[in-house]
This record gives structure tokens, sequence and C-alpha cells, in this order.
């Protein structure tokens, strides 16, 4: 693997440089104490050192609200909305984030082809980034480190306050070419960054628990702090439900239908028109975003659905802790395991 | 023949009809829809017959008892515009005390000279056939209504929180700020309009079907304030919807 | 896991254009129920299979799914029945002969036709579950050779709610098909069998190890049933039900049709009960 020395002040020129590809897009700040992916207008406002953004790199592929098709009512038809397939390139994604486009890949591209996503998705290069773990992260207890670089043209790994370039593709060393402010060097191996946060048991335990844990109690304790707002859903990296509504306009003679991001967190999520609503309750809710993330599709692709970045946990208003809930089942699970005399 | 379309004030602030007085770019496009036969506010004209009747206010007095059933005799549809109409709104808060108080509170010696009832929703005098809700309702949404009434589809009823439209406009969550916001647990569909301009949410659309209250008590407790103001937070436009 | 280079940008066609289809004959025909026929421009044929479903889509309004009711050997135009429940299936009630709707589709999964030749069909249906399942009748009918005995069992809540009444008339003139109507009320007029529709199946004669079952209606009758069937020993996995869920997008990516880990719109509607059985949310 070739690699390359590159100095924190070195870093807005090499963005600028990456600018030669196409748009840019990195984390920036947001209101008070949060981030968010934008695209770079000015490299020297890119934020190197964050958490986690907000909204996952997801939006940019799945937009929060995207216009489908344009109708009009008069002679009821219709113009596509046509995506426009533009090079980009995704700066300082930690490696989660990356972890959480290539799962989405599966579920997008399997099955039917999501057309809209292959397209947004196409020509797009990564960049990634480490990161220091905060008291949010788990993403080595699903099996993702700081350092996992799979699915990145290049990552940045930051070696006392400056960065080790890696080359990871063809792509990646496309993309060096021309750039001035890097030596060649010597990979180094990092210590020191670890999770504080983390799921009691390696993640290829999971699946048996969770095929224990449907009928837990723990469903019913976590719902009775869940206010139901959907954040957990709404800001997850692998979540990909969506809405479609028609919005008209004021003249009534024309409009567009939309999709917007959707949560199965929500009390009307698996309501049908007669108003028959098949989970009801929002202990079953919860079953249902868990076993998203551990059961379902981990039966079939052998990966937890989730990639550790925290999000849900860190915003819930309620405060509550998917790794927390988790561990409370495999708790739950050991205990049912003793004799019956010793459970407590 | 365009629907004919009236709009009547009961207890309230008049804020929700001048909003949507404030609609002129929209105006125009709204007149080819509908005739506008009575709105004390914009014009003195009067009908016998509404197909729409748009109500602002709660129903407070026996007087307003009267007129509102009057209104209801003569319009096809009725609509509730606005916090007060929807659910009794602000107005409500002073079902909480005793209603002889609030009578000598505000009108002092005079009280037996005013009659008056608690704050009702419209809905819970005459049947409403569709609600706009929020303090004041927003144009979007009066607009929303007024397009599905004309095209004869059911309009929207929102039923997910405010916390969906702000999550999607990726507004820094306000408990990260440091604020207590009522959006969790309050019926969206005003495009998080508040909490996106910094300023937490206080309930005005009305809180959600089956609602979690106490864990939501136990969630704004926990940030912070008091149990007591948090349910004075969750009372402010909920007083007959919530029972704390 | 499936890997971005795996996709041929062939593959991604668009999922979410509606193809806009005439309707060349539309009529209610209960209080609640107004059937259509529609053609696909340009001659087209849907290219169903009994069992599937449209998206129907009314510009301003949205989409809803509907089963297609007409049998696959119809290949001109097919049939929709909707009952007016919704938001978007009120407004459909308006449209009539010449009016354009979008469809997308044919989505999911029907009947395994080849799993059904040579064995005789029993049909359940209850209230609009006739929908669907008219479908296969009509394909069993005009396949009849192909077939067994048919057998069907048909539930409305009264009289004047049964479904496609001259169609099931004509079942009753002919000596191979064995139709049973039953309906919860019954009226001053009406002669025929009264109570649930599970009441039909414990005197019926079947053959179990030749029978297939085929199982719609409301959510609430399945279990009920199935439970009847399983009492005649039907084994499992002859027995297929049609479940309905919120199909929002019918392509598996909108998420709102789940039941448990399986897609409702993929795996499904038709299932079969061997499938399902271990599903904790699908009955």
């Amino acid at each position: 693997m070739e690699c390359f020395s590159l100095l924190r002040s070195d870093v807005p020129a090499f963005i600028d440089h990456l600018g030669g590809f196409g748009e840019v897009v990195a984390p920036h700040s947001k209101g008070e104490v949060s981030y968010t992916f934008e695209v770079v207008k000015d490299s020297s406002q890119v934020i190197l050192d964050y958490n986690r953004t907000l909204l996952p790199l997801k939006k940019m592929f799945l937009p929060p609200v995207e216009t489908m098709l344009n109708f009009s009512l008069k002679d009821a038809s219709f113009t596509p909305v046509e995506i426009e397939i533009s090079p980009r390139l995704f700066f300082g994604v930690h490696s989660y984030e990356m972890q959480s486009i290539l799962r989405l890949d599966h579920s997008m591209l399997s099955g039917k082809v999501e057309s809209n996503y292959f397209r947004r998705r196409q020509s797009s290069r990564f960049v990634g980034i480490s990161f220091h773990p905060d008291e949010f992260h788990f993403s080595e207890s699903v099996g993702i480190t700081i350092e996992e670089m799979e699915g990145f043209d290049l990552f940045l790994n930051e070696i006392e306050g400056d960065f080790q370039v890696y080359v990871l593709s063809k792509n990646g060393a496309a993309l060096l070419k021309g750039f001035e402010y890097i030596e060649s060097t010597n990979p180094e191996v990092i210590e020191g960054r670890s999770f504080k946060k983390k799921i009691r048991y390696h993640y290829n335990r999971l699946p048996r628990v969770f095929q224990y844990a449907y009928n837990s109690p723990i469903w019913a304790e976590v719902a009775s702090r869940c206010v139901g707002c959907g954040a957990c859903t709404l800001t997850c990296p692998t979540c990909f439900c969506f809405d479609v509504n028609d919005e008209v306009t004021v003249t009534a003679e024309d409009g567009m239908r939309q999709r917007s991001w959707d949560s199965c967190m929500l009390a009307a999520f698996a309501e049908v028109a007669g108003g028959e609503n098949f989970r009801e309750k929002t202990s079953n809710r919860t079953r249902h975003r868990l076993f998203r993330k551990f059961k379902y599709i981990t039966d079939e692709e052998g990966l937890p659905w989730c990639v550790g970045c925290g999000r849900c946990t860190a915003f819930c208003p309620a405060g509550i802790s998917l790794p927390d809930i988790v561990n409370e089942l495999i708790g739950e699970d050991e205990k049912a395991q003793l004799p019956r005399s010793v459970r407590v | 023949m365009k629907p004919k379309v009236a709009f009547f004030d009961f207890t309230s602030c008049e804020g929700c009809q001048l909003n949507k007085l404030n609609l002129e770019n929209d105006l125009l496009d709204i007149l080819k829809h509908v005739d506008i036969v009575e709105f004390r506010e914009a014009m003195d004209d009067k009908a016998d017959h509404y197909d729409i009747a748009f109500i602002e206010g709660s129903i407070s007095s026996p007087s307003c008892v009267e007129r509102i059933h009057d209104i209801r005799r003569r319009s096809s549809f009725l609509v509730a515009l606005g916090a007060c109409a929807v659910s009794g709104g602000v107005n409500a808060m002073k079902n909480l005390h005793p209603i002889d108080q609030v009578r000598e509170t505000v009108y002092g010696d005079d009280k037996y000279l005013f009659a008056t009832l608690p704050a009702m929703a419209v809905s819970a005098v005459v049947k409403v056939d569709y609600e706009v809700r929020g303090c004041p309702m927003t144009q979007q949404d009066f607009l929303k209504l007024l397009i599905a009434l004309v095209l004869g589809k059911q309009p929207q009823k929102y039923n997910s929180p405010v916390c969906v439209e702000c999550k999607l406009k990726e507004n820094e969550c306000l408990y990260n700020r440091g604020m207590v916001c009522l959006g969790p647990i309050t019926r969206g569909g005003c495009d998080a309009i508040c909490p996106s301009f910094g300023q937490f949410c206080t309930g005005c659309r009305g809180i959600l079907d089956n609602p979690n209250l106490s864990g939501m008590l136990d969630l704004m407790t926990n940030h912070g304030i008091s149990l007591d103001e948090a349910k004075k937070r969750m009372l402010l436009f909920n007083a007959n919807e919530v029972q704390l | 896991m499936k890997r971005l280079q795996d996709v041929e940008s062939h593959e991604a066609v668009d999922l979410y254009f509606p193809t806009m289809c005439k309707v060349t004959g539309a009529k209610q025909i209960t209080d609640m129920e107004k059937w259509y026929e529609l053609e696909m421009p340009n001659g087209q044929s849907l290219g169903h299979s009994p069992g599937q479903f449209v998206e129907v889509s009314a510009f301003g309004i949205g989409e809803a799914p509907i089963s297609v009711s007409s049998s696959p050997s119809k290949h001109s135009s097919f049939e929709l029945c909707i009952r007016q429940v919704g938001m978007l299936t009120n407004v459909l009630k308006k449209y009539k002969q010449g009016d354009v709707l979008g469809i997308r589709g044919p989505f999911g999964k029907g009947y395994p036709m080849e799993k059904l030749f040579g064995k005789d069909i029993l049909v359940v249906a209850g209230g609009i579950g006739l929908v669907p399942l008219r479908s296969l009748i009509n394909y069993v009918l005009d396949n009849r050779k192909d077939f067994g005995r048919l057998i069907i069992l048909y539930g409305a809540k009264t009289p004047s709610e049964l479904l496609f009444q001259e169609e099931l008339a004509e079942w009753t003139s002919r000596d191979d098909v064995e139709l049973h109507i039953t309906v919860d009320r019954g009226d001053a007029s009406w002669k025929g069998h009264v109570g649930v529709i599970t009441t039909l199946i414990p005197t019926l004669d079947l053959q179990t190890s030749t029978t297939i079952a085929a199982i719609t209606g409301p959510p609430v009758m399945y279990k009920f049933v199935v439970m009847s069937l399983k009492s005649k020993q039907l084994p499992d996995d002859q027995i297929y039900l049609s479940l309905e869920r919120r199909m929002k997008c019918g392509v598996g990516k909108c998420g709102h049709c789940q039941i448990n880990g399986v897609y409702c719109c993929q795996d499904g509607p038709v299932f079969n009960y061997s499938d399902i059985k271990p599903l904790a949310e699908a009955l």
C-alpha cells in the first residue's frame, strides 16, 4: 500500500486540489455543537475533527425530500425529474459512515435496483479520515475499526496532529496526481484510540441473542421511555424507509410527487387504508427497529446492519441507548440459560 | 360554480385571519377557486349559505354557542382554523382554574355582567369536518386544505411529530442547546418552523394521538426543568387535550 | 453483500414512473366497491399472474396498492375492483370511462400456478378478498382441463355486499364449480347460508392430498380459516394466503409493508402458509 505524509496545514490545499475531480462534500460546523456534510465552498471551513454529523452521508444519495416527478392535473400527464450524474468526492468520511454506504448499496441495489440511488452513487469517490471515538461511538462492537478502509479511495490517518494518506485504489492514486505537498513514507501503526462504549458480545453472537429476544419484556420497558419522535431512525445511516406524497400547487393545476424519509418508529407507519395498524404499540416498533439492525438482514448477509455511529443514541432526547438495549438483551439471554433455581 | 366560502371569528386574537390576508402572492389564485362571501376582517358582504365556513377562535360564551350553531346550519363544510378553534388553544388555560375565580380576575366587580363558559374547541359544540392546526395556522397548511377541498380529496391529517420535519431539515436538536422542546410529542406539518429559527416548540399544533405523556414528562425533567414547569409547558396550548 | 460494481447501468430502470392507462369501463357494483377495466397503451398486456397487484396512481392524490381482479388469460385489458376506504380510493370513485389512470406494476408474487396444475383448488374469499381470487378463479375456468375440482367459499357481511353477482350466478350454474356463499347477516330475501365463512368448512368433502387452498380476506379471518383447514388435515404447504399491508412503493424499498424480515410487496402478497407460519407479525 502506498503511503504519503500530509501536514494538517496543507489539508485545505489538498481539498482544493481534490476539487479538480468534481464537487467536494465534507464535514462543516452546524449550530452550536453539531456537524453536517456540505458542499465545500471554502476549504478552510472544513472540519477535520468531528464526532458525527447530524444526518448521515446517506442524504447525498437518498435526499431527505426528493421530487420524483412533476404532474399536470389538466391532462393527467407527468414529466420525470432527471437526475444529473456528476462526479462527487466525499472528504473526511469516518469508517462507520463508509460502511453504512456499502450496506445501503446492498439494500438499494438488491432486488429491484433503486435507479435514483444508483445514479447518484455512481462516479463518487471517498476520502476517509480517522476519528477519536466519543462516549456514543461503538462501531468496533459491530466489527468496524477506526482504520477500516473498505470502500475508500484514500484514507487520512491522523498521526500526532498530521496525517498519513493511504492510497487504496487506482482512483485514489489518480486523485493524488499533481498534488505536491505530500511525501512518500511508511505506514505507522497507531495505538491508543479506543472505544469507550461497547456491546458486551462479539457481533457474531448477537443473532443468537436476538433469536430469543422477540418476546422480551425489555421492549416494553424501552417503550415506556420512548416518546416516539423518530429521531433514532431518521438519523440512522442504514435506515432507508420513505413515504410518498403528492403536493398540488395553489393553482390546483399542477404539482409534484415527492418522497421523504419516513420512520418505522412513527405510529402510523404500518397502518393501511382500512385503519388496521400492524405495529400499533411503541414496543412493537422499538423491537422492529432493533431487529432491522441485528436480525432480519443480518441473518441473510452475516453482518450487523448497525454501524455503531451512535447517532440514534446521541440524538435521542429521551436518552435511550442502543448498545444499552443490546447489552440488556444479552444479560437477559445469559440469565435465561441459568438453572431456574439461581435466576434472580 | 365556485364554492362560497366564509370566515368567522370567535374567541381569538384574529391572527389566523390576518395570516390569510397576508397571502398576497397566492390570493388571486385562491379567488379563481372560491368566492369569499363573508369575511368581517376584510369585507362587509353577507350570505345565507356557505359551502365552506372557516371558524377561528374558541367557543367561550353562551352567545358563541348560539352563533356557531347558526353558522353550522348554514354551512356544508365547517373547518376549524387555528389552535383556538381546533382545541381551545391558549384560551383553554382558563379551564384549569375555577370559573368564578377567572371571571373575577378578568372583570372584577362587573363579573356578573358577562356570561362565560369554559373555552371549548368548536368540535365540542358542533360537527367539525376538517381542521387546520397551529397558532397561528400556517398559510401553507391553509392553502393545502383549500386545494384539497377544491380537488375533492380528503385533506391530509398529520400524526407525525415536529421532530420528523426538524430532522429532515438537519436542524441541530434544541435539547443539544440546553432547551426543552415539545417537538417530540407535538403534531407536525409546520415544517418545524420554530425550531428551525432556534425557538423551542410550544405545542401549538396539539399533541399526537396516543402520546407517551409520562415518558415526555420524564424527558423534560431530565433536561433540567421541574415537573411543575414541564406540565405547564405541556398545557400551554393543550389544556383541553391532555390530562396531567 | 451486493456491491455497486455488481450492478449494470441497464438494470437501473425507473421504478416510480407510472404507465398511463385508459379506463375503458367503470361500474359501481356495491355501495362501497367500484369495478374498472383498463387498457395499457399501445395494446400491451399487463402480463400479471393471479394474486399480483398494481400501484394505482392518481396525480395530486397519491398511490395505493390494488389487486388485479381479471385473469391473465384476458390480454387486451385488465380489471380492478376498488373499495372506497382511503383518500385515494375515495377519489377514484369519480373516475369513469375515458379517464386516464396511472399504473405501476404488476408487483409481488402471485400464485405459483405451476404448483396448482392438476390440483383441486379450494378458494376461500372473505369480503373484498374475492377481488384478487377472482383472477385465480377465472384463470382456472379459462384453463378448466388443467385443474381438478374448483371449490369456492365466499363470505360477505350482508347480501348487498356480495361482489360480482352476475359471475356468482354463472358459477352457480356451472357443474364444474362448487360455489358456497355465506353472509354474516341475511336480509328478508336471503335464502342462503348465514354464518361466518369458517362454518362452511367442516362439511366440505376434501381430498387433502390433492387440494390447494387459496385464502384472502380481512386480517381477522386468516387464523380461523387456517385452523379449520388444519382440522381437515390439510398440510401447511398446501395453503396459500394473500396478505394486505401498506405496500407504498411496491418494489421492496420504502419499508412500510414489512412483516418481520419479509417484504409483503416482494415475497408476497401471496404467501405459502408454511413460509409465514414462523413470522409473528404475519397473522
